[in-house]
C-alpha cells in the first residue's frame, strides 16, 4: 500500500497528500487501540496451550488475587497519566497507610484498638496527602515527577519512623477473616479492587471532570480556553491517585497482615508498565478504563506464566524494564527536534 | 443594515517590547455584515482578531460591542459577550467525541447530579450539527477520526453555538483562514452557512489569503499593511487588481536595502536542489543557488516555503528528491550534519531556536563551533572572548562586555550575535529565515549591509524576508511558492526590480 502510494505521488496535490497524512494517522490510532486487546487474547490462548495449568480455575483465582493491589494503583495512576503527569508518591502513601493502620488497630506492638476508625484515619490522611501534593504541584509549578518523588520520600520516612524497624502484626479478627473471605469464589480484596475500578470508570466516563481530564491531556491550552479549571482538575487527579494508594495500603495489609513501611515498595512501576502496555501514553491524553484493565491483565498473565514455567524472579524484574522500554517506544509520540525530558 | 454598529475598535494597537505589530486600528462592523481582512503575512490581521477574541490584550485603544465598552480579558468573557473565534490552528480536543467537544466546559446543562447524561448531550449536539447542515458528521465520532475539513466545520459549529446562545443572533464570529484545508465543495457548504448566519443578523470577520473567496463572500474589505489599516473598500466596487494594488502599498527606496552593493551572482551553483519533496507539505521543488547570490523565497504562510528551508537546514526530513552542495550529492539528517556540508541557518524564532539565553554573548557565538577556539580539544575561554570581541567590533554589536548574558541584549543586537555565530562557522550557504523579525530599524539597516558583505565575499543566501518589500529589495532572484510548488521566478537586478503586484498575484 505504502509503496503504491509513493509511486503515485506525482499525481497528487499537496492538499491531497495532507488529507492522506491525516488518514494515515487515524489508521495508526486504530492499531494503537486494538493491538493491546489482540495481544491479550493471543497471549491467553498461547499460554493456555503451552501449559495446561495456566487456564485452570486455581490459577485464574490466583491471578485474580494477585491483581487486586496493581488494579487499584493502576486505576488511580491512570488519571494522573491521562493529564500527562506522573505520581511517584503512591508507594510512599501506600506504605504509610498500611503501616500506620497496623499500629492503630489491634496489634502486637502497642495497646491501640481503634477498630474501624483505625482504618479510616490512615486512609483519610493518605487522601489528604494527595491533595497537598497536587496543590504543591500546581501552585509551585514544580514538575510532577520531582514534587511527587519528594512528597513520596517524606511520607515514607514518616512511616519508617512510626513502625520503628519492627513490623506490627495485625491481630484484628475481622481483618484476618476478610483475607479469607470470598464471593463467587473470588477473593474479597479482588472485589474491593473491582469496585474501586468501576467507580473510577464512572467518574472518568460520565462526569465533566472525566472529560476535562482527557481534554487537559490532549491540549492543555485549548482546555483552559474552554473554561476548564486546569489547576483544580489536576489536583483532583492527584487526589484520586492518592486515594488509590491509600486503598491499596489497606488491601495489602489485609493480604499480608504485617504493617511495614516497605509495603508499597516496587508496586508503582509494574502498574505504569501495565498502563503503557494497555495503551496509555506517558505524555497524556491516551488511556482510560479499557486500557487500564487490558494492561493489568496482560501484565498479570505474563508474570504468572513466567512463574509457572519457572523463570527466576530477578529475570522477571529485568524483563519488566525491557517491557516498559519497548511499550513506551511503540506508543510515545515523539517530536523529532527535542528528546523528551 | 441597522444604523447602529455591532462592534467597533478605536485606535487599537499592539506592541511587543520595542516592536509595534499593530497601530491605530479603527474598524466598524455592522450587524448582518461580512467583513474581510486582507494583507501580507505579519500585517497584523491575526493579531487584531486575537485581541478582539480575548486571546491577546491590546496595548492601547478601546473596543465597543453593542454600543458598550468591551474588554475581553479572556476568551470566555468574549464568548459571553457574543464574540467567538475559529482559529487557524484547530483547537479541538482530538481524543474526545464531537459532542463532547462542542459542549466542553458547558457540560452542566446535561448533568443530573454530577453525572452527564450522554444521550441528552448527544441529542443537543445533533441539533447543533444539523442546524449547520452537517448531517454526515456523527456526534459520537472521535474528533481524531474526522477529516481536517470536518474538524474545521465542527469547530465553526461549536463556536457558533457558544456565541449564539449568548447573543441572540447578534454575534460576532471571527474566522482566521477557515478555508485553507477545505475542498471546493466543502467551501460552498461553509459559505452557505456563513451567509445563513449573516441573514439572521450576526456579523462575521473573515481572513483569507484567497482573494476570490474574499470577493465572493464579503460585503466590505479592510486592507492591512505592516500593522496598519491602509484601505477600506466596498466589495462591490473591488476586484482582484484593485486589492493587489492596495495590499502592496508604497515601495521602500533602494538605498534602504543597500542596493548599490547588490552583487551579480557567479555562474557557479553552490546548492542544487532537485525534485525536493516533503509528503504533505511541498513537492518537486527544484532550484539552484549561485555563488554570491541572495535568492528570495516568497509565498504565503503554508505555501511550503517554511518546510523547504527546514529541510535544507536539516531540521526536517525530506521524503523525496536530491540536494547537491558544490556538485556533490549530500544527505543530512540534522542541522549539525547540514552545517558539516556547509549550510547553516538563522532561525525565525530567535527566542526559541536562536539564542541560548543562560549563556554569555561570547559563548553564544562559539556554540556552533567550539573546536575553533579550543586548545587540545579543551575550550579556551580566552580565545572565545577574543573571537567574540572581533565579532562585536566588526558587526557593531552593542553590549557592556562579551561576558554579558545574551538575554539582556536588545532584539537587534541579539540577532547580530546569531549572525556572528553563523559567520563564525564559515559556511558558504546561509538560510536566513526572517532575519529582521523583531529587530529595530537601525539594526535592520546593519543586517542588510551585513548580507551585502556576505555575498560580496562569495557567500550565498537563501532568504525568507520578513516582508515582501524586504525580499524584493535584498534578493538577486525571487522564487514564488504556492500550495507546495514553485509557481514563478523573477530576476531582481539592482536597477530593475519587479513589481510587488506581480509577485503577490502569483502568491495568492
Amino acid at each position: 500500500m505504502e509503496l503504491f502510494r509513493k509511486r503515485n505521488r506525482s499525481s497528487q496535490t499537496i492538499a491531497e497528500e495532507f488529507v492522506q497524512k491525516v488518514e494515515n494517522e487515524a489508521r495508526s490510532n486504530l492499531i494503537r487501540v486494538y493491538a493491546p486487546i489482540t495481544l491479550l487474547v493471543g497471549m491467553t490462548i498461547f499460554f493456555s496451550i503451552y501449559d495446561s495449568h495456566f487456564f485452570s480455575l486455581k490459577n485464574i483465582l490466583n491471578i485474580l488475587q494477585q491483581m487486586a493491589v496493581p488494579l487499584i494503583l493502576a486505576t488511580g495512576l491512570s488519571f494522573v497519566l491521562l493529564i500527562g503527569r506522573i505520581d511517584l508518591s503512591v508507594e510512599g502513601v501506600m506504605g504509610f497507610v498500611g503501616s500506620f493502620m497496623a499500629l492503630l488497630i489491634l496489634n502486637d506492638r502497642n495497646a491501640n484498638d481503634f477498630g474501624f476508625w483505625g482504618v479510616l484515619i490512615p486512609i483519610a490522611i493518605g487522601i489528604f496527602y494527595g491533595l497537598i501534593t497536587g496543590i504543591l504541584h500546581v501552585k509551585l509549578r514544580i514538575a510532577s515527577f520531582i514534587i511527587t518523588f519528594a512528597t513520596g520520600t517524606i511520607i515514607k520516612g514518616i512511616a519508617i519512623l512510626l513502625y520503628d524497624s519492627r513490623a506490627a502484626r495485625v491481630q484484628e479478627q475481622w481483618m484476618t477473616d476478610w483475607s479469607m473471605m470470598s464471593f463467587l469464589g473470588i477473593p474479597l480484596i479482588t472485589w474491593i479492587a473491582v469496585a474501586f475500578f468501576l467507580v473510577c470508570s464512572i467518574i472518568l466516563n460520565y462526569t465533566a471532570f472525566g472529560r476535562a481530564v482527557y481534554a487537559i491531556g490532549d491540549n492543555e491550552a485549548a482546555a483552559r480556553a474552554s473554561g476548564i479549571n486546569v489547576e483544580r482538575v489536576t489536583v483532583k487527579a492527584f487526589v484520586i491517585s492518592s486515594t488509590a494508594a491509600a486503598l491499596a495500603g489497606f488491601v495489602a495489609l489485609i493480604r499480608l497482615k504485617f504493617g511495614q513501611a516497605s509495603l508499597g515498595d516496587d508496586q508503582m512501576f509494574p502498574c505504569i508498565t501495565a498502563l503503557v502496555i494497555g495503551g496509555a501514553s506517558l505524555s497524556g491524553g491516551r488511556g482510560g478504563t479499557l486500557q487500564t484493565i487490558v494492561g493489568i491483565l496482560i501484565y498479570m498473565e505474563l508474570l504468572n506464566f513466567l512463574t509457572i514455567i519457572g523463570v527466576d524472579a530477578n529475570y522477571k524484574k529485568a524483563l519488566q524494564g525491557i517491557i516498559i522500554i519497548v511499550a513506551v517506544a511503540l506508543t510515545l509520540s515523539r517530536g523529532r527536534k527535542t528528546i523528551a525530558k | 443594515m441597522s444604523s447602529e454598529a455591532l462592534f467597533t475598535t478605536h485606535d487599537i494597537g499592539k506592541v511587543y517590547g520595542t516592536n509595534t505589530v499593530l497601530q491605530d486600528i479603527n474598524i466598524r462592523v455592522w450587524p448582518g455584515e461580512i467583513v474581510g481582512l486582507i494583507g501580507e503575512n505579519g500585517a497584523g490581521k491575526s493579531t487584531l482578531l486575537k485581541i478582539i477574541a480575548g486571546v491577546e490584550e491590546p496595548s492601547m485603544g478601546t473596543m465597543q460591542m453593542n454600543g458598550q465598552n468591551f474588554r475581553a480579558g479572556s476568551m470566555l468573557n468574549a464568548n459571553e459577550s457574543g464574540i467567538g473565534m475559529v482559529f487557524q490552528e484547530q483547537s479541538l480536543i482530538n481524543n474526545l467525541t464531537v459532542a463532547q467537544n462542542i459542549f466542553l466546559g458547558r457540560e452542566k446543562q446535561f448533568s443530573k447530579g454530577n453525572f452527564i447524561i450522554w444521550s441528552k448531550m448527544n441529542a443537543a449536539a445533533r441539533n447543533v450539527l444539523n442546524a449547520m447542515g452537517l448531517e454526515d458528521i456523527s456526534e459520537k465520532a472521535k474528533v481524531r477520526d474526522l477529516s481536517f475539513a470536518m474538524r474545521q466545520m465542527v469547530e465553526i459549529a461549536k463556536v457558533f453555538d457558544i456565541v449564539s446562545a449568548a447573543s441572540n443572533n447578534h454575534a460576532l464570529i471571527l474566522l482566521d483562514e477557515p478555508t485553507t484545508v477545505l475542498s471546493d465543495e466543502e467551501m460552498v457548504v461553509l459559505f452557505d452557512k456563513i451567509r445563513q448566519m449573516k441573514q439572521r443578523g450576526n456579523a462575521i470577520i473573515f481572513i483569507s489569503h484567497r482573494l476570490q473567496e474574499v470577493l465572493e463572500i464579503t460585503d466590505r474589505i479592510y486592507v492591512f499593511k505592516d500593522g496598519k489599516l491602509t484601505a477600506e473598500v466596498e466589495t462591490q466596487h473591488a476586484d482582484e487588481a484593485i486589492l493587489y494594488e492596495k495590499m502592496v502599498g508604497r515601495e521602500t527606496n533602494s538605498e534602504y536595502f543597500v542596493s548599490d552593493r547588490q552583487t551579480v551572482p557567479a555562474q557557479e551553483a553552490v546548492l542544487e536542489v532537485k525534485d525536493l519533496s516533503m509528503f504533505g507539505s511541498f513537492k518537486n521543488v527544484s532550484f539552484n543557488l549561485y555563488k554570491g547570490e541572495v535568492l528570495g523565497l516568497c509565498g504565503v504562510e503554508g505555501s511550503g516555503k517554511e518546510d523547504v528551508c527546514a529541510v535544507l537546514c536539516g531540521d526536517q526530513a525530506k521524503t523525496h528528491g536530491a540536494i547537491k552542495v558544490h556538485q556533490r550529492k549530500v544527505d543530512f539528517k540534522s542541522p549539525s550534519d547540514a552545517r558539516d556540508v556547509g549550510i547553516i541557518s538563522v532561525p525565525k524564532n530567535r527566542r526559541e531556536d536562536g539564542i541560548i539565553d543562560i549563556l554569555s554573548l561570547a559563548e553564544n557565538i562559539s556554540v556552533a563551533n567550539y573546536q575553533k577556539n579550543a586548545v587540545y580539544r579543551l575550550i579556551s575561554n580566552k580565545n572565545q572572548r577574543e573571537n567574540a570581541k572581533h565579532w562585536v567590533r566588526s558587526l557593531g554589536i552593542r553590549c557592556s562586555s562579551v561576558n554579558q548574558r545574551i538575554i539582556n541584549l536588545s532584539g537587534g543586537n541579539a540577532q547580530k550575535v546569531i549572525f556572528a555565530r553563523v559567520l563564525d562557522s564559515e559556511c558558504p550557504i546561509l538560510v536566513l529565515d526572517h532575519p529582521t523579525r523583531g529587530v529595530d530599524v537601525g539594526a535592520k539597516g546593519d543586517i542588510y549591509a551585513l548580507i551585502r558583505s556576505i555575498t560580496e565575499k562569495g557567500g550565498s543566501v537563501l532568504l525568507m524576508g520578513d516582508t515582501l518589500d524586504e525580499s524584493l529589495g535584498l534578493s538577486s532572484r525571487i522564487l514564488v511558492m504556492k500550495d507546495g510548488m514553485i509557481c514563478g521566478e523573477f530576476d531582481c537586478p539592482a536597477d530593475n526590480k519587479p513589481e510587488q503586484v506581480d509577485i503577490v498575484r502569483l502568491m495568492l
